[in-house]
């Protein structure tokens, strides 16, 4: 690797040669009960969450951030998975982690206070922009991969970090286009931020088929630059073609190659959870079970529904 | 263009990240041009693809507002918001109905949900809508509804 990054970080490599601060982290998480085996796992969301509710083997669940009130009352669908003892993550889209401003104190509050309240073990974030100017941008936005946006990221991240008591978990997005100016590889740029925030990897299997599709490359080879032994869990969700691009819609069906490439992950390296991402046009319950038991196929784990 | 200034985050130089990020969300929300060096089909198909799921969060928001254009939701709503960056989905469905009906566009199927809406909460068209503490009766293309206290009253339907 001719352009590994500078400043005397792990570089990226392949998962077997975790660097110090990976080992780190991985300990820290794992005392912390994030290491734990969850096995297949879904999106709440309460257009669904009656459907949630009645999976018999269902062990964890993700739940939107910004859609859970700190202090008021939960979602009663909500309510009855943690009364079932299903661990429940939340997962912010809203930090604007890779924003070129600081992430404001009130959503830092915000996350931290839903994270003590759901007494989840690990929480997640994107690595990412959704506003910039004062404009909101309504989605997440790439980040260029320079240094300077690693610094961003990893400034916003620290930021977070000091108010949670639990490790965070960073999402590299699908992105529809690319910076004209990348300085990293995009191995290089994800690997650069967790090694400088010892933060956890939470890996889109689905955001990697649409980049390698959208780009022409192989989503395997991501796949042997990343270190997977840092995944804290990951996202499986479907997509559609649009004028010969791969759009990550989350309301389309799950794709056989993406479950192919939730298998060829597996085989590298399983992650403790894997969890199906669905956020609109909703399919019958039947057709939701196809897909849990589509990623548990895929991935070894025992089915949940 | 330049943005404000932060202290202890990096990017913040002119012509640095802040700067950069700015243009592209003002190229994508705002109506203006393409930055430099970006793929213009590929950005296209992303702002097309941002203004659909945003007409599809709305719709949840209005679903009246929505079933009454029908078919036409989608285009119609995109169009009027491609230079208009989002409120969020409440305030962008308030925003785009009231501009229907200074068209006289309003479809009749959602002059319940607006009107409803205009008599609970005041709603200035620049911060977030507040729920009305004195009664208030609205008329919107037909629809008549009462707010007082913590009551709302349909006194006609369209």
């Amino acid at each position: 690797m001719a352009d590994q990054p500078a400043g005397g970080h792990a570089p990226a490599g392949p998962a077997t040669a975790a660097g110090p601060a990976t080992a780190a982290a991985a300990g820290a998480a794992s005392a912390k009960g994030a290491g734990a085996e969850y096995g297949v796992g879904i999106g709440w969301r309460p257009e669904i969450a009656g459907f949630v509710t009645e999976l018999p083997g269902l062990r964890f669940a993700e739940v939107v951030a910004e859609s859970v009130h700190a202090h008021g009352e939960l979602p009663s669908g909500l309510e009855a998975l943690l009364a079932r003892g299903v661990t429940v993550i939340p997962h912010g889209v809203r930090l604007s982690l890779g924003g070129a401003e600081p992430v404001p104190g009130d959503r830092i509050e915000h996350f931290a206070a839903v994270a003590e309240r759901l007494a989840a073990p690990l929480v997640s974030e994107h690595i990412a922009f959704v506003r910039a100017g004062g404009i909101e941008a309504g989605h997440l936005l790439p980040l260029p991969r320079t240094r300077e946006a690693v610094d961003a990221v990893t400034a916003n991240v620290r930021r977070v970090q000091r108010s949670l008591s639990v490790p965070i978990a960073l999402e590299p997005i699908a992105a529809l286009f690319d910076w004209p100016d990348d300085e990293l590889t995009e191995a290089q740029f994800i690997t650069e931020i967790l090694d400088r925030t010892g933060a956890l990897l939470l890996l889109d299997v689905a955001n990697v088929y649409a980049n390698a599709r959208n780009r022409g490359t192989d989503p395997e080879e991501l796949l042997d630059q990343l270190p997977l032994d840092r995944v804290a869990y990951s996202h499986v969700a479907g997509g559609a073609e649009h004028q010969g691009l791969y759009h990550d819609t989350h309301t389309d069906a799950v794709p056989q190659p993406v479950l192919d490439l939730v298998a060829a992950l597996c085989a590298r390296h399983r992650p403790p959870a894997l969890m199906l991402e669905r956020d609109g046009d909703y399919p019958p319950a039947a057709d939701l079970r196809i897909e849990l038991d589509a990623i548990a196929k895929a991935s070894g784990y025992p089915a949940v529904t | 263009m330049t943005t404000p200034r932060s202290p202890g985050q990096p990017g913040g130089g002119p012509g640095g990240l802040a700067d950069r990020q700015a243009a592209l969300v003002e190229a994508l929300t705002a109506g203006r041009s393409v930055p430099e060096g970006f793929d213009g089909f590929r950005f296209e198909a992303a702002r097309v693809a941002l203004l659909r799921k945003r007409a599809g969060e709305v719709s949840r928001q209005w679903p009246m507002l929505a079933a009454g254009l029908g078919d036409r939701w989608k285009r119609e709503f995109a169009q009027w918001a491609a230079a208009r960056p989002t409120q969020g989905s409440l305030r962008d469905g308030w925003d785009f109905a009231r501009d229907l009906v200074s068209r006289g566009a309003l479809p009749t199927m959602a002059a319940l949900e607006l009107a409803e809406r205009e008599a609970s909460f005041h709603y200035d068209g620049q911060s977030p809508p507040k729920p009305r503490r004195a009664p208030a009766l609205r008329a919107i293309a037909g629809a008549v509804v009462l707010h007082a206290g913590r009551s709302t009253w349909i006194m006609r339907r369209p």
